[in-house]
């Protein structure tokens, strides 16, 4: 029970740091999933979770009004699933990799969920605008204002409300499906840790497309190369 | 911008000189009420007026004192709680602007609310685009590839890196900006816009080089975990990853390519087990 409120506050306040735009940048899945992973006290899976979510999302340039998902959640989602579940599972090579797919798939439904969410409140939220402006045309400066920071709450509940919601709901559907379904042939997903982050990488090669900057990406490339070779 | 040097900004003209550098303790303590808030800005962004009560609430601490009657502050709150967007991170720089400006109509000088208005619009546009390609397609990509970096390492350094790097320049461009807009007014236009990011290109060539790296030290892992068939599997996931991306949306290719590669993973353990 502490560990869910504690996970829940975490979502609250990493949400009011994605989406009240204090963007200190620990809303990012690769820390949002290490800090889950503390407050379940299994930081290093939780790192792993995060991280590899991070990965998948490398070179997202979120400009021109692209719909990029709610990360922070879904790192918090990610992390706390995997720091708990293979542990509380027993779960060997194969099952913890199963593990890893679907925390991550959880993360992606909650990253969407999340990115749907919001976008209500951007249709809805002009109602404190309208609100602000007819108490500071009577002069009353300060509770306009105070309007403005009330949405800061309304972020942290949306946080602290989703990431309850998702972790409980993961954690069942996980802990039921991954001893029920698994075995020998779910042994593969144990490389996904290996295999997810080239899908970053694909990403990244294709923000660095002109030509300088492909030249830099090849050099970057051949020099780990380079130095390998040379270490034996 | 130097004491006594004429204005030609690109936005505005103006023929009085701003005022002179105050020291940078009593700035401090003179904003500080509105800096706290420069963090919420896009708090309460709506379709709408995107950041305009954001803003609003960025001035309020100052409203009272520059509105010369009850119904000059409501046409000033009118003004500052329209449509209103800059963008994150110089954001700040701009409503420094305004408040100068302001500060400077309230003490008697020749400014006008459509000067201020026409101003900070100009402003927003050409910092909005400047702070979100250093920020958006630059800073934040190189960061989290040093993190991935050192990620798949196991370590937490990278992440350290990378929340040091970004929040410099981010507490640069939001508390610096707001000062610079704050001290330099519609000067800002020659004396920081200029200024901005010169590193641009060198963070650019950084982050194209660790996007190198991170790629070859992916190849390197696929190597000693299993050998060709990992190498065989990461490059096919890296193109197609790569061609995805250009014909989905981000979100669709990450879940095409995601679960293709479990599928994948998961027939090839079945037919293992056969």
């Amino acid at each position: 029970m502490f560990s869910l409120i504690g996970l829940s506050l975490l979502g609250g306040a990493l949400a009011v740091d994605n989406r009240a735009s204090v963007r200190l940048m620990i809303s990012q899945p690769i820390c949002a999933g290490l800090l889950a992973g503390l407050v379940l006290g299994n930081p290093v899976d939780g790192f792993v979770a995060g991280a590899l979510l991070q990965m998948l999302f490398l070179g997202m340039v979120p400009v021109r009004g692209i719909a990029a998902p709610d990360l922070a959640l879904g790192g918090v989602t990610a992390g706390a699933l995997y720091a708990r579940l293979p542990g509380s599972l027993n779960a060997g090579a194969g099952e913890k990799g199963l593990i890893l797919f679907m925390s991550l798939a959880c993360a992606l439904v909650v990253g969407v969920a999340g990115r749907a969410l919001h976008r209500l409140w951007e249709r809805r939220s002009y109602a404190f605008t309208e609100s602000a402006l007819a108490l500071a045309e009577r002069g009353r400066f300060g509770p306009a204002s105070a309007l403005h920071f009330s949405t800061v709450l309304a972020h942290f509940a949306a946080g602290f409300v989703v990431t309850a919601a998702a972790y409980v709901a993961g954690a069942f559907v996980i802990s039921h499906l991954v001893p029920a379904v698994a075995g020998g042939w779910c042994e593969p997903l144990a490389s996904l840790p290996v295999l997810v982050p080239f899908i970053g990488a694909g990403a990244l090669l294709l923000l660095n497309l002109t030509r300088v900057r492909l030249f830099l990406f090849v050099a970057g490339f051949c020099a780990v190369f380079l130095v390998a070779f040379f270490r034996g | 911008m130097e004491q006594g040097r004429t204005q030609t900004g690109v936005w505005v003209e103006a023929e009085d000189a701003p005022p002179a550098r105050r020291p940078r303790g009593a700035v401090l303590k003179r904003h500080w009420n509105a800096v706290w808030r420069l963090f919420f800005i896009q708090s309460s962004r709506n379709e709408r007026t995107m950041d305009g009560l954001g803003l609003f609430a960025i001035l309020s601490p100052f409203l009272s004192k520059w509105a010369r009657s009850r119904e000059d502050g409501a046409a000033l709150a009118r003004r500052y709680l329209g449509y209103f967007n800059a963008g994150l991170y110089l954001s700040s720089a701009v409503a420094g602007v305004i408040v100068n400006m302001e500060e400077r109509r309230a003490r008697g000088e020749p400014v006008t609310p459509e000067r201020i208005d026409r101003t900070a619009a100009a402003l927003s546009s050409v910092l909005a685009a400047r702070a979100n390609y250093f920020f958006d397609a630059l800073l934040i990509p190189l960061g989290l590839t040093i993190a991935s970096i050192f990620a798949i390492r196991s370590s937490y350094v990278g992440l350290v890196i990378f929340l040091a790097v970004y929040n410099y320049y981010h507490f640069q461009s939001r508390i610096g900006g707001y000062y610079r807009g704050a001290e330099l007014g519609e000067g800002v236009g020659d004396a920081y816009v200029p200024r901005l990011f010169r590193e641009e290109r060198f963070v650019a060539g950084c982050a194209a080089f660790a996007s190198g790296v991170f790629a070859a030290l992916l190849f390197l892992k696929a190597r000693s975990a299993g050998g060709a068939g990992f190498i065989g599997g990461g490059a096919a996931l890296l193109a197609g990853s790569a061609v995805l991306r250009r014909r989905f949306s981000v979100v669709r290719s990450v879940v095409l390519v995601l679960f293709a590669t479990a599928l994948c993973l998961v027939i090839y353990g079945s037919v293992r087990l056969r």
